[in-house]
C-alpha cells in the first residue's frame, strides 16, 4: 500500500440556491431552494512517501474539498482514505499531530501579535519537544530569511512575509506530510521564488511528503515532477510534469515595462519585441532557458518597473484536453 | 499529561492577554463598556421601581439579588465559553476547520483560544457589586449551608449557560445564521430573568423553568434566602435542585456536540 | 449623477437582507417575545390601578409596541465606516463617484425599508392582533406620527454618524458604540415609558435627542400633547438631525485629512 491511498472517493454538498430579483427573493424567504454540487466524483490516487504532487485546476475544481478530506476535516460520501495508517476523519488528533496545512488564503497566525509568539503557542499545542522546537525555528528562519519580522506583529507584514510565516508555522513540529493550498497566493515574484526554493529544499532534504494546489504553473515547474490536473470534481490528468508539458508546449513569454525609454541588447534563444518604448516581451522556449535566470539578467541590466511571465493558462490545457489535444 | 493541559491553557491566555494589551485604552473601554450596557437593566428596574415600590411582592434589593446572580454567573460563563457563544462566526469564516487540524480536543481549544478576560472583569464586577448591596440591604444571614448553596448554585448557573451556549455553538453546525435563536432563547430570557420569574404568563415560566432553564440561574437560588410568597406556586424540590440542574444540561449539551461534529464533517457547511 | 446609483446600493442591501430566513422569522418572534414580556412586567406593576400618574395601562402597551415596533426597523449599521476603515477598502470606495454618506445612508435605508415590509407590519399585525392597542387619537395624528417616525429615524441615523466619524481615531469603536447605544435604550422610552421618569431625569432627557426617536411619535400618534408640543417636536427633531450631522462632517472632514496623512 501506498503512503497516501484514495480509492473511489467522491463527496456531494448540498448548497442553497438563490433566485434572482424581487419576487425571487421573497419566494425563497418561505421557500428555500438547494440543489446538490458533486465537488467530488470518485476519485483514486496514490502517493508514495517523499514525492511532491502538484493539484491544479481551475476554481471550484474540487481542489480544496480533496486537501480537506485528505486533511481529515471532511469525510467522504464514498470511498476510502488512508494516509500513513490513518484514516484521516477517524483517527483525527493522532493523525493531525503528523500533518501540516497552509491555506495560502487563511493565515493561522495571532493578527495582534508578534509572529513568534504564535510559533510559540504552535510549541505548546504541538507539544513539540524543546530542541527539536529550536532546531527547526532556527533553520526555518534562516532558509526563508525571517530573522529581520519574525519580532513584528503580524498586522504588520507584507503578503509575502505572512506567508513565510505561516508556512513555518505549519511545519514546526516537523510533519512527514504538508498539504499546501495556493501557497503562493498574492505574493511577489521574488517572494514566490524564496518560497518555491524553500519547499523543494524540504522535500529533497527531509523526504517530507507534500501534495499543492496553484493556479500558478511557475509554482507546479519548479517544484513538482508529478501533477494532478481536476477538473469538475474528476481527475483529467496524473502523471509526470515533463510529459505534459512537452504535449502543451514550451513556449514563455515575459514581459519587462522599464522605468523610461530604453533600447534592449539582443540575447541568445530569445526573440525580442519592442512593444512600445518603454515595454519589451521576451519570447523562449523554458526547456532551453531558464526563466529565472533570464529575469535576473534582465533585472540587473536594466532598470525594470514591473515583470511578468506568461504561461499557458490551466484553463487553456484544461479544454485541450477536453478537445483530444493532449 | 494532565501538566502539558495546564501548560497549554496557561500560553493560550498569556496570547489573550497580550493581544489586549496591544491596545491598552481600548481594553479599557470594552471593560467599561460591557459594564455599562449590563448595568441598563439595573437602571431601568430603579427607576421603575422608584414608581412603583415593588414589583409582585418584590422590592428593589430582592430584584438586585436576581441580577446579581445573572450577573456573576455570566462573568465566569465568558471565561470559559465566549468561544461557543462565537462559534457561528468561527465556522463561517472557516476558522473552525483550523481547531481540528491541531491536536487538541475541539472544545478544549474553542475555550481556552477564546476566553474573554475583559467583559469578564465588567459583568463580574458589577454582579460582585450588586451581590454585595443587596445581602447587606436584606440583612442577609451568612450560615455555612447558605455560603455552600450559593457556590454550588453559581456553579450550576455557569453550566446551564454554558450548555445552552453550546446547544446553540452545535446549531450552527447545521444552520446558517443562528444569532437570533440565541437572541430569543438566550438573551432575552437573561434580561428577563432579572424579573422574578411569578409575574410572566404561565407559558413564559414553563419555558424558563423546563426549556430554557433560566429559574435555575437566578430566580430558585434567590427563593432559597428570601422565602418569598410567589414560591408557593413552585415546588420546593426546584430549590433544592437548581446548582445540580447544569450538570445535567450539559452533559446533554455535549453529547449532541459529539454527534454533530460527525455531521460537520460529512456535510462540511 | 441622479439617484440611481443610490437606488441600486439600496436595492442590493434590500436583497441581501433575505439570506437568512431563519434568522429573520426568529426576529419577528423575538420582538413578540419582547412587547409580551415588557407587558406582563407592566400588568403586574399596574396590579389593580387603572392609571398611574394619569397614564393607563393600554397606554403603556401603545408605547411598548409602536416603540419596539420601531425600533425593529430602524436598521442602522454601527459599523459601516470602521469596517471599511480596518480592511482598508474605504480607499477605494471613496474614489468612486458616488457620495460615500450616500452611500451609507442608501445602504441602511435598504435594510430598513426591508424590515419595514417583512418585520415591522407582520409584527404590528400580530401585537394588535394578539395584544391590542389604542387607535391613534385622530387621522391627523396619524399622519404626523408617521411623519415624526420617519425624522425619529433620521435622528437616530445621525446619531449613529456622529459616532461612527470615530474610526478615524480609534482602533475598535465597539466600546463607544455600545455605550452610545446604553444611553438610546435607556433615554430613547423603548425600555422604560419617559412618563415614568423621576421628573430631575425628565429635565435632562428633554436636553438630549433621544426622545425624539421613539417617544416622540408615540406622544403625537397617542394624542397626549397639543398642537403646539408637536410643533415642538418636529422643530426638535429638525435641529437634532441639522446639528449631529453638521458635527458629523466637521468630524469626518478632520478624519479624512487625518487618514491621507497617515495613508490610511
Amino acid at each position: 500500500m501506498s503512503f497516501i491511498e484514495v480509492e473511489n472517493v467522491s463527496k456531494t454538498f448540498k448548497v442553497s440556491k438563490r433566485s434572482a430579483g424581487i419576487p425571487g427573493m421573497i419566494a425563497n424567504m418561505f421557500v428555500p431552494k438547494f440543489e446538490k454540487k458533486e465537488a467530488v466524483r470518485d476519485i483514486s490516487l496514490s502517493i508514495e512517501k517523499g514525492e511532491m504532487v502538484g493539484f491544479i485546476g481551475p476554481n471550484g475544481a474540487g481542489k480544496s474539498t480533496t486537501i480537506k478530506m485528505l486533511s481529515g476535516i471532511l469525510c467522504p460520501d464514498n470511498g476510502t482514505i488512508n494516509v500513513n495508517g490513518y484514516v484521516p476523519y477517524k483517527q483525527r488528533k493522532d493523525y493531525v499531530a503528523g500533518i501540516g496545512v497552509v491555506f495560502g488564503q487563511k493565515s493561522q497566525l495571532q493578527w495582534d501579535l508578534p509572529v513568534i509568539d504564535s510559533f510559540e503557542l504552535l510549541r505548546a499545542i504541538y507539544r513539540i519537544p524543546d530542541d527539536l522546537y529550536k532546531k527547526n525555528l532556527d533553520r526555518f528562519v534562516e532558509m526563508l530569511d525571517m530573522g529581520g519580522f519574525i519580532n513584528q506583529p503580524v498586522r504588520q507584514l507584507s503578503l509575502g512575509q505572512r506567508m513565510r510565516s505561516d508556512i513555518v508555522a505549519a511545519l514546526l513540529h516537523s510533519p512527514q506530510i504538508v498539504f499546501f493550498d495556493e501557497p503562493t497566493i498574492g505574493v511577489d515574484i521574488i517572494g514566490k521564488e524564496t518560497i518555491r526554493k524553500f519547499i523543494k529544499e524540504l522535500n529533497e532534504q527531509d523526504d517530507v511528503t507534500m501534495l499543492f494546489t496553484t493556479h500558478d504553473m511557475q509554482d507546479i515547474e519548479q517544484t513538482c515532477k508529478r501533477i494532478i490536473i481536476i477538473d469538475k470534481g474528476k481527475i483529467m490528468y496524473d502523471g509526470s510534469l515533463a510529459e505534459i508539458r512537452s504535449k502543451y508546449g514550451t513556449t514563455r513569454q515575459l514581459i519587462a515595462e522599464m522605468n523610461q525609454d530604453m533600447e534592449v541588447a539582443s540575447i541568445k534563444d530569445i526573440i525580442i519585441e519592442k512593444q512600445d518604448n518603454r515595454k519589451y516581451s521576451f519570447t523562449f522556449d523554458n526547456q532551453v532557458v531558464d526563466v529565472n535566470r533570464l529575469m535576473h539578467t534582465i533585472l540587473d541590466t536594466y532598470n525594470v518597473k514591473d515583470v511578468t511571465v506568461n504561461e499557458p493558462e490551466i484553463e487553456s490545457i484544461i479544454q485541450k484536453m477536453y478537445n483530444g489535444e493532449v | 499529561m494532565k501538566n502539558d493541559v495546564i501548560k497549554l491553557s496557561a500560553t493560550y491566555t498569556k496570547m489573550i492577554f497580550r493581544s489586549w494589551f496591544q491596545y491598552k485604552v481600548d481594553a479599557i473601554l470594552r471593560s467599561l463598556a460591557v459594564f455599562m450596557r449590563e448595568a441598563t437593566s439595573i437602571i431601568v428596574i430603579y427607576f421603575t421601581l422608584t414608581k412603583f415600590d415593588s414589583i409582585n411582592g418584590w422590592n428593589i434589593y430582592e430584584m438586585l439579588l436576581l441580577f446579581s446572580l445573572v450577573y456573576m454567573t455570566y462573568g465566569i460563563l465568558i471565561i470559559f465559553f465566549t468561544g461557543l457563544r462565537d462559534f457561528g462566526h468561527t465556522v463561517r469564516d472557516g476558522s473552525f476547520d483550523r481547531y481540528i487540524l491541531r491536536p487538541r480536543g475541539l472544545l478544549f481549544q474553542l475555550i481556552f483560544a477564546n476566553a474573554d478576560w475583559f467583559a469578564a472583569v465588567g459583568h463580574g464586577g458589577l454582579g460582585i457589586l450588586l451581590f454585595v448591596i443587596s445581602a447587606a440591604k436584606l440583612g442577609v444571614v451568612w450560615t455555612p449551608l447558605r455560603v455552600l448553596y450559593y457556590v454550588f448554585a453559581i456553579i450550576g448557573g455557569v453550566l446551564i449557560q454554558g450548555a445552552i451556549f453550546l446547544f446553540l455553538a452545535t446549531l450552527n453546525i447545521y444552520l446558517l445564521e443562528t444569532n437570533m435563536l440565541k437572541e430569543v432563547f438566550y438573551w432575552n430570557m437573561r434580561k428577563f430573568s432579572g424579573y422574578p420569574m411569578s409575574i410572566f404568563h404561565k407559558a413564559i415560566q414553563f419555558v424558563m423553568t423546563f426549556i430554557v432553564p433560566f429559574a435555575f440561574v437566578n430566580y430558585f437560588p434567590a427563593q432559597f434566602i428570601l422565602r418569598k410568597d410567589d414560591m408557593a406556586a413552585y415546588s420546593e424540590i426546584f430549590m433544592y435542585i437548581a446548582p445540580f440542574v447544569g450538570i445535567v444540561l450539559y452533559m446533554l449539551a455535549y453529547l449532541f456536540w459529539r454527534f454533530s461534529i460527525k455531521y460537520y464533517k460529512s456535510s462540511g457547511n | 449623477m441622479g439617484l440611481t446609483p443610490y437606488l441600486a446600493f439600496a436595492k442590493k442591501s434590500f436583497l441581501s437582507k433575505s439570506a437568512y430566513r431563519l434568522d429573520h422569522w426568529m426576529g419577528i418572534l423575538n420582538t413578540m417575545i419582547r412587547l409580551f414580556i415588557f407587558v406582563e412586567i407592566y400588568k403586574s406593576l399596574y396590579g389593580t390601578r387603572e392609571a398611574v400618574d394619569g397614564i393607563t395601562m393600554t397606554m403603556v402597551t401603545t408605547n411598548f409596541i409602536l416603540s419596539l415596533c420601531l425600533e425593529s426597523f430602524f436598521a442602522v449599521d454601527d459599523f459601516y465606516l470602521s469596517s471599511r476603515i480596518n480592511n482598508g477598502s474605504i480607499a477605494t470606495e471613496m474614489l468612486l463617484p458616488v457620495s460615500f454618506h450616500g452611500r451609507m445612508l442608501a445602504t441602511n435605508l435598504g435594510t430598513a425599508v426591508f424590515k419595514l415590509i417583512f418585520h415591522f407590519i407582520p409584527a404590528l399585525l400580530l401585537a394588535i392582533f394578539f395584544i391590542g392597542m389604542e387607535a391613534p387619537a385622530g387621522a391627523g395624528n396619524f399622519v404626523l406620527f408617521i411623519l415624526s417616525a420617519i425624522l425619529g429615524y433620521g435622528v437616530l441615523w445621525s446619531i449613529s454618524f456622529m459616532f461612527q466619524m470615530l474610526s478615524f481615531w480609534l482602533i475598535n469603536v465597539w466600546a463607544i458604540m455600545t455605550i452610545k447605544n446604553v444611553f438610546i435604550n435607556v433615554l430613547s422610552g423603548s425600555m422604560i415609558p419617559l412618563w415614568f421618569m423621576p421628573k430631575w431625569m425628565s429635565g435632562v432627557i428633554n436636553f438630549t435627542p433621544f426622545a425624539s426617536i421613539y417617544f416622540s411619535p408615540v406622544q403625537i400618534y397617542l394624542g397626549n400633547i397639543g398642537a403646539a408640543e408637536i410643533g415642538m417636536c418636529f422643530v426638535k427633531q429638525i435641529v437634532w438631525i441639522l446639528v449631529l450631522m453638521i458635527i458629523g462632517k466637521l468630524l469626518w472632514i478632520k478624519g479624512q485629512k487625518k487618514m491621507v496623512v497617515q495613508g490610511g
